[in-house]
């Protein structure tokens, strides 16, 4: 049986949830948002789409947005205002912090997935260690 | 504008063959809730009480503040309903048929109507015969959505679309959300659609409402956990396990109570070779 | 009970039926002029055919807007209309015993013209009106049938026992002396038994139409 999925972008965001990607979409929607203000698009200070209208052009719940916006704001991500909307929180430093947020994350993915493969630690730190030593080489 | 747009206690409906047992539902306004269950498990029974098309047999109905079915005419003034097994009159045009609900409900909007026209690519000089399946559903929509109803009862809106007619759907749908005063209800087949835009999931099963929560805390709870047992190993004992596949071993368990403490009862079990949310 | 409905439904009716409306009047007005050609032939099989014509049409019209509304499934979208029961049950009855009397009215009118013109069947006119009022009646049977048992199969056995009602009584009725005995002169001669059974027929029209209203109203279920 053929399941057709889709991509859903927002306009002014460029935000793309997909429903082949496993994870919930809450999620997508947080992470994409994280990105978005690591890498700096998206100003401290500067207005986000509300939650209604964010669902409506990614063809959301509002809901499921709603809870994407709960989270960030409980990571101090974003900042929602009482009937004014939500914007990027003022913090400077956000861009290095949010790194970081990301780089703990996928350490712990790494770990998870050496422990599934059966790796010991030094074999999964020689495996990271190859990886970084290409990152620098590729970058120098 | 808050409240409920829907509000059924205990409604009961008795047929020779079915029996719709004490159902309550609340349906808020400004959200969209899906109903998902089997074929004959209700759903259609409980989408034509709540129109009052069928007078229950116990239990209070109140749409839009209004009782059903005594005063359905009222209601249906700001109802947009459509339904799998309605058919619009082949021997007519679309546009006479728009003419017509034009002629009936102020609150027609005819901008609104001619984009639908464009983004559905209907034709409104076409007679009713000679649409697809799926042109004829989206032109039954299309009758409904450019009144702008405070409420939209849909009986499975995407049944038999083509997969971009589909999105069209799903999209006119979402806009429709984008004021928070309209609600939408509708059921579906497809848990995908349902999954993806509905604030609330309601499961009807045999004439009874099993369940009905928010979605996301359906998808928290819902885990398909795929194991790889080891030779002597026993299938773990989880709690809300609905559903029990695979074979010998490499089972596959249905949780509707998901906690990460299963995940290592797992483990005792052997590895955990796969845990996801569908 | 919204009267504007009502009239945007029978309107609805009659342009979804317009077709069938239009080839009834043209075979009504046909049929009449074949009786007018003249000649005892022309004259008798045009008042079979008369007959049958407008049997026929008040039985399209019933079922075409009451029974297969229902089986195309086209009744959901009319019940998701700002109406209820009461306004369908009046759009059915209303609309279509008011498009039956344009053909009936033409029926009964040019019967009842011709038969003036010719002096030899003047004698005929008060037999016609009451034949012509049994067709009415016959009409309004299937009407009440279709509307209370929404079956097809009931339909079309009103029909049948409708069409053996006229012909029945057609030829009861011209065996009856107060009537009989003037129908084959060449003067008009209105006896009691004529206004009674004429009585007779409106009264159970009328009380056909008040026990569909009734049991429609009753009605629990539209789907």
């Amino acid at each position: 049986m053929l399941t057709v999925y889709t991509q859903y972008r927002d306009m002014h965001s460029d935000i793309v949830i997909s429903q082949s990607d496993g994870r919930p979409m809450y999620l997508q929607i947080m992470e994409q948002i994280r990105q978005r203000i690591a890498v700096g698009d998206w100003a401290p200070g500067k207005e986000i789409p509300s939650i209604r209208e964010l669902a409506v052009t990614l063809r959301v719940s509002v809901i499921t947005v709603k809870r994407a916006y709960l989270e960030l704001e409980r990571d101090g991500i974003i900042v929602t205002q009482q009937g004014k909307g939500s914007v990027v929180a003022p913090d400077p430093g956000l861009g290095a912090k949010l790194y970081d947020q990301e780089l703990a994350k996928h350490i712990d993915r790494v770990a998870q997935l050496g422990e599934l493969l059966g790796l010991t630690p030094r074999e999964l730190a020689s495996r990271v260690r190859e990886a970084a030593d290409r990152m620098t080489k590729e970058y120098s | 504008m808050n409240g409920l747009s829907v509000h059924l206690e205990g409604v009961s409906k008795i047929y020779p063959h079915f029996t719709l047992d004490n159902l309550s539902l609340e349906l808020p306004t400004g959200t969209i809730m899906g109903l998902i269950g089997a074929n004959g498990a209700g759903k259609s029974t409980t989408i034509r009480i709540l129109m009052g098309l069928v007078h229950q047999d116990k239990g209070q109905v109140h749409v839009l503040g209004r009782q059903m079915p005594r005063e359905q005419a009222a209601a249906k003034l700001d109802i947009g309903y459509v339904s799998e097994d309605m058919r619009l009159y082949g021997s007519a045009t679309l546009a006479w048929h728009m003419k017509f609900i034009r002629s009936i409900y102020p609150q027609w909007d005819q901008p609104y109507s001619e984009t639908l026209l464009r983004r559905f690519d209907l034709k409104p000089q076409q007679n009713i015969k000679g649409l697809s399946h799926g042109q004829r559903v989206k032109a039954a929509l299309l009758l409904s959505l450019a009144r702008r109803p405070r409420l939209l009862v849909l009986d499975e809106p995407t049944t038999g679309l083509d997969p971009v007619a589909r999105q069209e759907v799903l999209a006119e749908l979402m806009a429709v959300l984008a004021d928070e005063d309209r609600t939408i209800l509708f059921s579906s087949h497809n848990t995908l659609d349902v999954e993806q835009i509905s604030d609330q999931i309601t499961f009807i099963d045999r004439g009874r409402i099993i369940a009905s929560d928010n979605k996301e805390t359906f998808l928290d709870r819902w885990r398909r956990l795929r194991l790889a047992l080891l030779p002597e190993a026993v299938l773990p004992k989880l709690s809300g396990v609905v559903e029990v596949g695979g074979s010998g071993r490499l089972p596959v368990l249905v949780t509707n109570r998901f906690d990460p403490a299963m995940v290592s009862a797992c483990n005792d079990a052997g590895p955990l070779f796969k845990l996801s949310t569908r | 009970m919204n009267y504007e409905m009502v009239k945007r439904l029978i309107l609805k009716d009659w342009y979804l039926q317009r077709w069938a409306i239009l080839a009834s009047l043209v075979g009504i007005v046909a049929t009449l002029g074949i009786i007018a050609t003249g000649g005892k032939v022309a004259f008798l099989i045009g008042l079979i055919l008369l007959i049958m014509v407008i049997i026929s049409i008040g039985a399209q019209m019933a079922v075409a807007t009451i029974v297969t509304e229902r089986k195309e499934q086209t009744l959901p979208f009319v019940m998701s209309l700002p109406i209820s029961y009461r306004e369908y049950t009046a759009c059915k009855i209303w609309g279509n015993l008011i498009i039956f009397m344009v053909p009936w009215l033409t029926m009964v009118v040019g019967s009842s013209g011709l038969l003036l013109l010719s002096p030899s069947s003047r004698g005929l006119l008060p037999y016609a009106v009451i034949m012509s009022t049994e067709i009415l009646l016959s009409t309004c049977l299937i009407l009440a049938v279709a509307l209370i048992t929404e079956s097809q199969g009931w339909t079309v056995a009103a029909i049948m026992v409708g069409n053996l009602a006229v012909n029945g009584i057609g030829y009861l009725v011209a065996h009856i002396t107060g009537i009989a005995k003037g129908m084959w002169g060449a003067t008009i001669q209105w006896s009691g038994a004529a206004s009674a059974l004429l009585l007779g027929e409106f009264a159970t029209i009328a009380l056909l139409l008040g026990v569909t209203s009734f049991v429609q109203s009753k009605k629990n279920d539209f789907l």
